[in-house]
C-alpha cells in the first residue's frame, strides 16, 4: 500500500523526518527500553552516591555517555547532521539537563528528600503543558487517564 | 519561600523544558546526532561541575560506576529519542520514561536486598497500568 500522501501530511506537519511509516510503531519498545536504561543508571546513582559528591557523579557521567555518543557517531558514518537548530535543541537538552541537577542538589541540600523528590519528579507536567501548547499534540483518553496514573505513579515511587 | 522552593523550581522548569527540546530535536536531526549533541551540552556544564569536586583521588569502583551510570544514561536518552523520532509524543513519551524508578527499585530489591514498603507497591502497580495506558494509541496523527 502506498503511504506516500499520508507521510508527506506528517513531513509537512515536522512530525517525521527518515523513519518509514511501518517502522514508527515500535516507539513504545524503545520508551521501555529507555525505563530500563535509566533504571540501571538510577541503581548506579544510588551506589555512587554514597560514596562521592553529586558533582564528581555527574563528572563521570558526562564522560560515561561519551561511548555510547561514538558508537551512535560510528553508524552515522562519523558524521553528524549540522542541522542548526536541531544541534542547538541538543545542546540545550543537555545544558538544561545539567542545570536541572544542579538545582536539584541544591534544593536536597536545603530541604527534604522527601519532599524535594516528589516535587522535581513532576517535571513531565510541564513538557505535557508545553507540548500541548506548542507542538499541539493531542492525546485520546486512555492515555489521558494513563498520565494522570503514571503522574501519580511517579510520585509515590521518587520518595 | 524557603530556598529549597526556589531551587526545586528551577529544576522542574529545566527538565520540563528538556521534555520539549528533545522532541523539537527529533523532528529535526536523527536520534543518534541528537545524542552527540546533547553530549556537547554536557561538556559545556564540566566547568560548572568542576568547581564541585574533581576526580583526584576517587578509588576504581566508584569510577566504574560512574563511567558506567554515564552510559546507561546515554543509551536510555538514545533510545527515548528513537520513541521521539518514531513518532512517540512528547506529551506521553516524557512521563512514561519518567517511570524509570521502578526499575532502579526492582534492581535495589533484588541486589541491595532492600524491602520495598507499601506505598513502592502501590506505586509500582500504578506505573504499570499507567505505562500501559500511556502506550495505547490509537491513530496516528
Amino acid at each position: 500500500m502506498d503511504n506516500s500522501s499520508t507521510v508527506a501530511k506528517l513531513e509537512a506537519a515536522g512530525k517525521t523526518r527518515s523513519v518509514p511509516r511501518s517502522g514508527r510503531g515500535l516507539w513504545a519498545l524503545y520508551a521501555l527500553l529507555c525505563i530500563v536504561w535509566w533504571g540501571v543508571w538510577g541503581f548506579l546513582s544510588k551506589l555512587g552516591s554514597d560514596q562521592i559528591s553529586p558533582q564528581q557523579l555527574q563528572i563521570l557521567f558526562t564522560i560515561g555517555i561519551i561511548p555510547p555518543s561514538i558508537l551512535a557517531w560510528a553508524q552515522l558514518g562519523f558524521k553528524v547532521e549540522t542541522d542548526r537548530r536541531g544541534a542547538i535543541y541538543g545542546i540545550l537538552n543537555g545544558i538544561f539537563t545539567g542545570l536541572g541537577m544542579l538545582a536539584y542538589y541544591a534544593a536536597l541540600a536545603r530541604g527534604q528528600a522527601s519532599i524535594v523528590g516528589p516535587f522535581t519528579a513532576l517535571f513531565p507536567l510541564l513538557t505535557i503543558a508545553l507540548a500541548f501548547a506548542f507542538l499541539r499534540e493531542r492525546i485520546n483518553r486512555i492515555q489521558a487517564a494513563g498520565m494522570i496514573l503514571a503522574l501519580a505513579a511517579i510520585v509515590l515511587l521518587s520518595f | 519561600m524557603a530556598t529549597w522552593v526556589f531551587y526545586a523550581c528551577v529544576a522542574t522548569l529545566c527538565w520540563g523544558v528538556v521534555g520539549l527540546l528533545q522532541k523539537l530535536g527529533t523532528n529535526r536531526i536523527s536520534s543518534r546526532s541528537l545524542l552527540i549533541w546533547l553530549v556537547v551540552g554536557f561538556a559545556a556544564m564540566l566547568p560548572l561541575l568542576w568547581r564541585g569536586g574533581a576526580l583526584a583521588g576517587l578509588g576504581w569502583r566508584v569510577l566504574l560506576i560512574g563511567l558506567l551510570g554515564g552510559a546507561a544514561n546515554g543509551l536510555g536518552s538514545w533510545a527515548l529519542f528513537e520513541a521521539l523520532e518514531r513518532g512517540a509524543k512528547a506529551s506521553v513519551a516524557v512521563p512514561l520514561t519518567a517511570l524509570y524508578p521502578l526499575v532502579t527499585i526492582v534492581l535495589a530489591r533484588i541486589f541491595l536486598a532492600e524491602t520495598l514498603t507499601f506505598r513502592q507497591w502501590f506505586g509500582i502497580a500504578l506505573a504499570v497500568a499507567g505505562g500501559a495506558m500511556l502506550s495505547y494509541e490509537t491513530e496516528l496523527k
